[in-house]
């Protein structure tokens, strides 16, 4: 028997799921452990114990494992990382304290600017100075460079970043430094700003390399214990880990650059509805979870998430941009809204129904779970909606009660003067449009309109919500695929290695030297291929993207554009124009165009990717659990509308809605005027047909 | 004109008002994104606005500076003077950078687009952002009137029914510097406005509005209601605060104000304010209008939405000819000289009524150095950079080393800036001690050496304020560190103009903030973590 199955690890801050696929028929197993965060590797290996028995397959069968995992985010946003230096330009050494100068709200004069990942008497300078052209205007001064590093591991340093003003022109010093303080102290770990993100201003390359060195030695240290026990439990195959680009790479890009893995859990959530999608043959999909505090968003577009150069971890107020951390680095684009079934309601100061973003959480949760929460959330709004079953909340494992729920809606509304009803629907149609609201700016700040969309709803609170976020964006198809619950740990089965590559290149369009262009991006291209290659992963199936990030002469935000074959003034200046077009409606006439930066993306499929999913499904006859009285807006009041039991539609069912689909992690709801249908791999697709 | 007015429950108006507070911002995104000139994009020096029929305002961009928000409306209010609804046809766009109708400045430009529906006005999509350049003596503030500060546009057509007006737009690209620039970011503007303008109209077919008269009293009575409520809360009487600025460097200005809470209501009257000077440092009755409307926010209800009703409670008053209501032809290019001590007035008013909602002084004014020349290929530039210092303390904490207040300005990137100027930056790092001494201290200033690699001369002139009065600090707290500017290492007056020679040195040290609380009751702990850092060296000040 050879080792063909697929086993993902998704490691998140409460549960580990994993899922095991044999890729030659699509069968896959799921299970779910609790995490365990003082030591992930520990909880994790609990769990595919147990996933392995439950599949009743020896461990030798396993030919590979992808991982996912909140733990070097964590790290980050726990200030857990490891003791770090950061070595800097003679001058600079407080740029990573001074960082932007601005405030992330307006009106809050008590601020809390996230603190510096290395804090002031670990900040050093070496003597040296390149020019913005990348010139040498001052040579680095070695000895007492290496006297500064003395200092830091005399002080207990584990790991240090190397950042130096003008190095993604020229890496020389920060080499230069590397190799002499590597062959000085080689127990130091090193991260040079030229090699982690490679990009003009100072503030956010420092900020990505310090991130980088932090996380570094706590990478190197799990990912190693991790390999060490899969083998002990008998698991020859190789290990790899998902990136926040949506890409896998291998262990030692991993350890080299972990800060590539930050997101790498939303990314794999991304992934499972590109691929979803794909299989229900849509080319373009909203990908939509909603879980317990948060909705997250993403755009997949020609059955790939978009991707977006840049995020921002850590923040300091959760849903503020300004207030985390700017790492730059190759991230799938996710648009994350304080709006999920925890999500509180309340009557704001100016007399209005909020929602959001503080939440209930787990505990004490929502009214209706009777552990001590007074505040209506949307779970308990979707309860009194009949949108979910008390009975059958995660698949009956726990009861939560409607009369409660009722209760606290009618307090609620008695405070914004509506009655009871109008108070819950309002709840979800309020959560609703903070989503919706969200979805239309980013969808409209990519140049594209909501309708060319299809929505995915993944996560517990997902399915309940999409038909009428659907409904608010105008869109007129939804799609709830089979266990919702572990999606994203699927979603990192099917995905492609996958390297992102930059170089900044500062050259105007009317006077670039093309030569240089194809140089560069053929560096570029030989180094992401070597590490795809190492993957194991099919290069002769690759898929090379070459792209460049400009703009006009003068502005100083870039779009990036994707290259055209064979290489042209002419060309390249039309796709740029289409782009700017697109995104922006009009082109400023007369303004000359500069390349900033080129970017090179290979991905490839992985063996073992398996095209096909099936789930365990239940006998059919079981279909129809039932009847209950579900409320829908556009009758003004409830229906009573059927309930199945999804794991009992056969691939190929046609229904109409209203309709109300059960599994244990989740309610699919559907309103009247759909036709729905089951798709081969037991989705379910909602269609508008008025 | 008959209807019937439309009420609007709990559910409805946040739904709604979800919806504009969504389509400002994306129309924001788009004004960022497709901007050249760095303050827009890089500072959000700009704002997008909503205002219904009469120019009040429903609904403003989340992100744009403080000073905006309380101008942009004012200007769609004088547009009407100029151009009743009458003068108007769809796909008119207004224009003008009138210092006194605008923003106090003239690189600021407003624009706005009335937004028809069945034959009728029923709101505008405007929008303020700085230009790039707007000719004249670039920001200094040396000019002694404002035909020395650039091209002036009284309010005007810059389109009519959809077609720019060639005229207006050949007089402004031969007046800038940099004509590309400054046209671009116009249309950039007016790609702002049309989007405002296609998403509200979607949104009232969605939600069956007519017009936005009803909606706009809604939204306004509950800010206006919120405002009433929270000054309704302080202690009624009349509230004193003064300080003096370096002005003219020999001259220091005095600003004097009175602050009266009577009920649900604030007045605020600058009497016994020094009078205008020939400076560019004077600032106009729209400018002084909203920082003086963001101290009292700030204090008051600083999580409120902005529209016109919040406003409505608050009234204000200045002698015509003081510096804080100057009169024509003033010049006021640098008029956040003035305008930026303004909250801290208003804090030293309230700070005797809610002093844990105030902070101690900041190194406010904001810093910056303009510079500009001929390059060697002959071609014209124009730069600014700009500097914060360090915020006041407050009762909570620590303020933050260099951070923009009450404006919201960032420093551009040393990187970025040695690329597009022929300059060098040596440092740009905390300056010690600069923060006051307090039971939390002041933030940290910061000091930046510059020399020019140019083979040209290069012309530099400068905002740089509390050179002489520095922060000072409140509840025992210590004054912060005054700023200080050196060419060639020798202190000079910064307000002056200077041509820097290739090889010669701008050093600029930006003040830090006021201490808030007797030093002496310091954490240890933080006081040896400051030691240790070296934000702190001397801690006499701290009783040890």
């Amino acid at each position: 028997m050879t080792a063909s199955l697929s086993l993902g690890i998704d490691i998140g801050g409460t549960f580990t799921d994993l899922v095991l696929l044999d890729p030659s028929d699509g069968r896959a197993v799921i299970w779910k452990e609790s995490t365990t965060p003082d030591e992930p590797a520990r909880g994790a290996m609990v769990g595919v114990e147990r996933l392995l028995a439950k599949a009743g397959v020896a461990a030798s069968r396993v030919g590979r494992v992808v991982h996912a995992t909140t733990l070097f985010t964590n790290a980050l946003i726990e200030r857990k990382g490891a003791p770090t230096g950061l070595l800097t330009t003679a001058g600079f050494a407080d740029v990573l304290e001074i960082a932007r100068e601005r405030k992330y709200e307006l009106y809050d004069l008590f601020l809390e600017m996230p603190r510096p990942l290395v804090p002031r008497p670990w900040r050093r300078e070496a003597p040296e100075r390149l020019g913005p052209d990348g010139t040498v205007e001052k040579a680095l001064d070695v000895a007492a460079t290496l006297e500064e590093v003395a200092g830091l591991v005399a002080q207990g340093v584990t790991s240090l970043g190397i950042c130096f003003l003008h190095a993604y022109a020229n890496p020389v010093h920060e080499r230069q430094a590397a190799e002499a303080i590597a062959r000085r102290f080689p127990q130091l770990s090193l991260s040079l700003s030229s090699e982690i993100a490679p990009e003009i201003r100072e503030y956010p390359r420092t900020v990505t390399t310090v991130a980088n060195a932090y996380v570094r030695p706590l990478a190197e240290t799990y990912l190693k214990r991790l390999e060490t026990e899969l083998k002990r439990v008998g698991i020859g195959g190789e290990l790899f880990l998902m990136l926040s680009s949506g890409g896998l790479t291998h262990v030692a890009e991993a350890k080299r650059a972990p800060v590539q893995l930050l997101e790498s859990g939303p990314a794999a959530g991304a992934l499972a509805g590109a691929w979803f999608g794909r299989h229900a043959g849509l080319e373009r999909v909203l990908a939509f979870d909603m879980g317990g505090t948060t909705a997250k968003l993403a755009l997949v577009d020609g059955g790939e998430p978009l991707v977006a150069w840049g995020f921002e971890a850590a923040r300091t107020k959760r849903f503020l941009r300004g207030s985390g951390l700017p790492i730059q680095i190759a991230t799938v684009e996710l648009i994350e809204i304080g709006a999920g079934g925890g999500s509180i309601a309340r009557r704001s100061d100016l007399g209005t129904l909020h929602v959001g973003p503080e939440s209930a959480g787990a505990q004490p949760g929502p009214v209706s779970y009777g552990r001590g929460g007074t505040e209506p959330t949307v779970t308990d709004a979707d309860l009194a909606l009949g949108y979910l079953n008390g009975d059958f909340f995660l698949g009956g494992a726990m009861r939560i009660d409607t009369a409660t729920a009722r209760a606290a809606l009618a307090r609620l509304a008695d405070r914004i003067e509506l009655d009871q009803p109008r108070a819950a629907f309002g709840v979800h149609d309020v959560v609703n449009e903070n989503m919706a609201g969200a979805a239309r700016v980013a969808i409209a700040e990519r140049g594209r309109v909501p309708q060319d969309y299809a929505l995915l709803a993944t996560g517990g609170a997902a399915p309940v919500h999409a038909w009428q976020v659907g409904t608010k964006l105008g869109i007129g198809r939804v799609v709830c695929p089979p266990g919702a619950g572990v999606g994203s740990t699927i979603g990192m089965l099917m995905a492609p290695a996958r390297v992102d590559r930059v170089a900044s290149f500062n050259q105007a369009l009317a006077h670039t030297d093309w030569a240089e262009v194809e140089r560069v991006l053929a560096a570029l291209q030989a180094d992401a291929e070597q590490v795809v290659r190492a993957s194991g992963a099919d290069l002769a199936q690759r898929r090379l993207r070459k792209l460049a990030d400009m703009r006009y002469v003068g502005q100083g935000s870039e779009i990036t554009v994707a290259l055209p074959e064979p290489l042209s003034a002419e060309g390249v200046l039309e796709a740029f124009e289409t782009a700017y077009r697109r995104l922006f409606g009009r082109t400023p006439p007369g303004a000359a165009v500069q390349f900033v930066a080129l970017r090179l993306s290979v991905a490839a499929p992985m063996p073992g990717a398996g095209s096909a999913l099936r789930l365990e499904t239940h006998a059919a006859e079981a279909a129809l659990k039932g009847r209950r009285p579900v409320y829908f807006p556009e009758e003004g009041g409830t229906l009573e509308t059927p309930v199945y039991d999804r794991y009992a539609l056969p691939a190929g069912a046609q229904l109409d809605g209203p309709a109300v689909f059960e599994e244990n992690e989740s309610t699919f709801v559907v309103g009247p005027g759909a036709r729905i249908s089951v798709l081969r791999d037991l989705s379910i697709l909602a269609e508008r047909t008025a | 004109m008959q209807y019937t007015q439309r009420r609007f429950d709990a559910v409805e108006l946040e739904l709604l008002w979800r919806r504009l507070i969504s389509l400002v911002d994306e129309a924001a995104a788009a004004l960022v994104r497709t901007s050249f000139s760095t303050l827009v994009r890089e500072s959000y020096d700009f704002s997008c606005v909503v205002t219904d029929a009469q120019g009040q305002s429903l609904v403003q961009a989340t992100e744009s500076i403080p000073s905006f928000i309380g101008t942009l409306p004012e200007t769609v209010k004088h547009f009407l003077r100029f151009f009743p609804v009458e003068a108007l046809q769809p796909g008119d766009v207004l224009i003008t950078n009138d210092l006194w109708l605008g923003t106090g400045h003239l690189p600021d430009i407003t624009v706005a687009k009335p937004i028809f529906r069945n034959g009728r006005v029923v709101a505008f999509s405007a929008s303020t952002a700085h230009a790039p350049d707007i000719g004249g003596k670039i920001r200094s503030p040396e000019p002694r009137e404002v035909f020395e500060e650039g091209l002036q546009i009284p309010p005007m057509k810059l389109m009519r029914g959809g077609q720019p007006d060639d005229t207006l737009v050949a007089i402004i690209r031969k007046n800038v510097r940099t004509p590309e620039q400054t046209m671009g970011d116009l249309w950039a503007q007016v790609v702002a406005l049309d989007l405002m303008e296609a998403r509200l109209k979607v949104l009232m077919d969605q939600a069956g509005l007519e017009d936005l008269s009803d909606l706009a009293r809604e939204v306004q009575a509950r800010c206006e209601n919120a405002m009433r409520a929270a000054i309704a809360a302080l202690p009624d009487g009349t509230y004193h605060s003064e300080l003096q600025t370096d002005g003219l460097m020999d001259k220091p200005v005095t600003i004097r104000m009175a602050l009266t809470i009577t009920g649900d209501r604030i007045h605020v009257d600058y009497a016994g304010t020094d009078p205008q000077v020939d400076r560019a440092i004077n600032c106009a009755l729209c400018y002084t209008y909203a920082m003086t409307m963001y101290g009292v926010k700030v204090c008051t209800t600083p999580t409120l939405p902005n529209n016109e009703g919040a406003w409505r409670p608050i009234s204000i008053a200045a002698p015509e000819g003081c510096i804080v209501n100057p009169v024509f032809p003033a010049s006021g290019g640098s008029r956040m000289l003035i305008g930026h001590y303004l909250p801290m007035l208003v804090f030293g008013c309230l700070g005797q009524v809610v002093p844990e909602r105030v902070m101690a002084a900041t190194g406010s004014p904001m810093w910056g150095m303009n510079q500009s020349g001929v390059n060697a290929a002959g071609k014209p530039y124009a730069n600014m950079f700009f500097f914060n210092g360090g915020m006041g303390g407050n009762v909570r904490g620590d303020g933050i080393s260099c951070l923009s207040w009450p404006s919201n300005v960032s420093s551009t990137a040393v990187e970025i800036s040695e690329h597009i100027a022929p300059i060098r930056i040596h440092h740009k790092r905390l300056r010690p001690d600069s923060g006051g001494p307090g039971k939390h201290r002041g933030g940290l200033g910061q000091e930046i050496l510059i020399e020019s690699r140019s083979e040209t001369p290069i012309a530099v002139s400068f905002l740089a304020e509390r050179t002489i009065f520095p922060a000072f600090g409140v509840e025992g707290g210590r004054n912060g560190a005054p700023g200080m500017l050196r060419i060639n290492g020798e202190i000079v007056d910064p307000k002056r103009q200077y041509v820097l020679q290739r090889g010669e040195t701008v050093l600029l040290a930006t003040p830090g903030g006021g201490g808030h609380g007797d030093p002496a009751a310091r954490d240890p702990h933080a006081l040896e973590a400051d030691l240790a850092s070296g934000h702190v060296t001397d801690s006499t000040p701290y009783g040890e």
